[in-house]
């Protein structure tokens, strides 16, 4: 018996940028986690919650928020949803915490970083696949409830379209952060759980401790710096012009975009000095 | 500098375990084989050259270029890495499609660019398959697809025939032989010493992380001759024959492993071999068989690294 094998001829290729490279890595990413059922249900019920609870605000608006007056304020009610920091965290920490450490994990790393990309490459290729599906859940639901709102007459469509503009800002603001927080969590080890439980930390290990010592008996509204949610919701409160800030704006914004900053530049580095080391 | 590979003085440590120890080599066009035992540094090295490790001491060149953390290199070369790093949620031809695409290659160029090495490999029946459901061997070779699919012009294999079966086996030395002959290097690990034997002469041995012989398999083997050289006799009269050749100058030692087995060491191989059936008529002793563990390139490594 014999056997016949095909030969191996050389031969050129066009090969296209590296927008199209960084588009590969982003799509053999989507395509993994839209297989995963925890993925899935998280999508399912997280933007399912969110969005029923926001419309549920504007469809009882009147009932609930009796002697408040319906302008943009409004909007501050679904924006500060509780729903969302569970479900954005519970996503980071599904979704986002797995991006980088299982590619260390399974040395995937090594053939990617084999072939022509950079490190700058894949980390915004994982950016790009965690930032939309913490999206569906930080910004979707937000910029959903006044469309819905002024399809119901409940708005003005001027009132709508502005707090539409407000509600993609301050989403992608917490989305930017957590995306950002997440990938550095998960660049840091090589077991998932590692970075979900640091995801996990971060926001309840802060924002709890945070909310008991800012109130009595304590009365230390500054630790609610401390408190990535806290800030959002001071952004939020600001940008929706509703009162009762305890915290600055200010300050809170510019601790989540330099937290956001240094998050993301520490991945870029850990990842440009990252060494991958088998075993 | 002028080879594939130069490697001058390279060192690398994991914490307080060292990986390379001032290795220096180069390795020339073609294929060469890089033969150690487990833990001798290979993996390291080829780390090194694909620039996921960055060298503590000395200095490398893969295509006359630093490869740390070097782009346009990487285009150059393909990678097949020793551990399952294999997407199992992916078919073969996703697999490949997508590192392919990772080259940027456009994507009805690298699905077909995908069949054809997938079918190179002889993986074209279980390309639709997930890689989940593939045997080790068949992993084996949709490491190397992916590794040549984009045609590189310069292999770089970490044990590609770990746990291959002979067919796989097959067509993954093949497939090696002809993308060198095609004007393609490669270099290739393995810690078993016949398997490179089938597809070069050129070797670096290496052990401890330091490369401790390398050239043509012919030249390493003649370093054999500034070590003791062993022959076992199989003979129902070791005793006696021991007697007779304790005579040659050139003996090192005789010893009787087995009731009918004589073991000897000779720092003259090609004198012994002259000598010794005169010596056997001389003295009428019957001498059954003769073999030399030295016949396989497993014995250069065993003397080379003690």
């Amino acid at each position: 018996m014999s056997i016949s094998l095909p030969t191996y001829t050389r031969r050129e290729m066009p090969l296209l940028g590296r927008r199209h490279r960084v588009r590969a890595i982003i799509t053999t990413g989507l395509r993994r986690e839209f297989k995963r059922p925890a993925v899935l249900v998280v999508i399912g019920i997280g933007v399912g919650v969110t969005i029923i609870t926001s419309i549920v605000v504007v469809l009882f608006a009147g009932v609930f928020l009796q002697g408040q007056p319906l302008d943009l304020s409004f909007f501050f009610t679904p924006a500060s949803n509780g729903a969302i920091l569970f479900f954005v965290t519970l996503m980071a920490s599904v979704v986002g915490s797995a991006l980088i450490a299982d590619d260390l994990q399974s040395m995937a790393l090594t053939l990617y970083l084999s072939r022509p990309i950079t490190e700058g490459d894949y980390l915004a290729a994982k950016a790009a696949i965690l930032a939309p599906m913490i999206s569906m859940i930080a910004v979707f639901p937000l910029v959903l409830t006044p469309l819905v709102a002024a399809l119901l007459g409940s708005f003005s469509w001027t009132i709508a379209l502005e707090a539409i503009g407000l509600s993609f800002l301050i989403g992608s603001l917490f989305t930017a952060f957590y995306t950002a927080a997440t990938l550095a969590l998960s660049s840091l080890t090589r077991r998932k759980s590692y970075a979900a439980a640091g995801v996990f930390a971060l926001t309840f290990g802060l924002t709890i401790p945070a909310e008991i010592l800012a109130g009595p008996p304590f009365n230390n509204p500054a630790v609610l710096y401390a408190s990535p949610w806290e800030n959002y919701l001071a952004v939020a409160r600001a940008a929706f012009g509703a009162t009762g800030a305890p915290i600055d704006w200010r300050w809170s914004l510019a601790i989540l975009l330099a937290a956001t900053a240094i998050a993301a530049l520490a991945t870029y580095l850990r990842m440009k000095f990252v060494e991958v080391v088998s075993g | 500098m002028t080879g594939v590979v130069e490697a001058a003085g390279i060192s690398k440590w994991y914490g307080e375990v060292l990986g390379l120890n001032g290795f220096s080599a180069s390795f020339g066009p073609g294929i060469t084989g890089l033969v150690g035992p487990n833990g001798a540094g290979k993996s390291t090295l080829f780390k090194l050259l694909i620039g996921q490790l960055h060298p503590d001491q000395g200095t490398l060149r893969l295509l006359g270029e630093n490869p740390w953390n070097n782009v346009p290199v990487k285009r150059r070369l393909g990678y097949c890495p020793e551990h399952n790093t294999l997407y199992g949620w992916l078919t073969g031809q996703q697999f490949v499609e997508a590192l392919l695409r990772l080259d940027g290659m456009p994507r009805s160029q690298a699905e077909k660019a995908a069949e054809d090495a997938l079918k190179l490999v002889g993986l074209s029946s279980a390309a639709q398959r997930p890689t989940r459901t593939y045997s080790r061997g068949m992993r084996q070779r949709a490491k190397l697809a992916q590794a040549l699919a984009h045609r590189p012009e310069i292999l770089i294999l970490d044990e590609p025939l770990s746990g291959a079966d002979p067919l796989a086996r097959v067509q993954i030395l093949r497939t090696i032989s002809e993308f060198a002959k095609a004007g393609g290097h490669v270099l290739m690990s393995t810690h078993v010493l016949y398997e490179i034997e089938r597809v070069t002469n050129n070797i670096v041995l290496i052990n401890n992380g330091k490369a401790i012989a390398s050239g043509d398999i012919r030249s390493i083997r003649a370093l054999i001759d500034e070590h003791p050289h062993a022959v076992r006799l199989e003979t129902p009269q070791p005793r006696q024959l021991a007697q007779a050749l304790a005579r040659m100058d050139h003996i090192v030692s005789l010893e009787i492993p087995e009731d009918e087995a004589l073991l000897i060491r000779t720092r003259k191989p090609d004198a012994f071999y002259r000598e010794l059936p005169a010596i056997v008529a001389d003295t009428r002793l019957e001498v059954r068989s003769l073999e030399s563990p030295d016949d396989s390139l497993d014995a250069v490594f065993r003397y080379l690294v003690g």
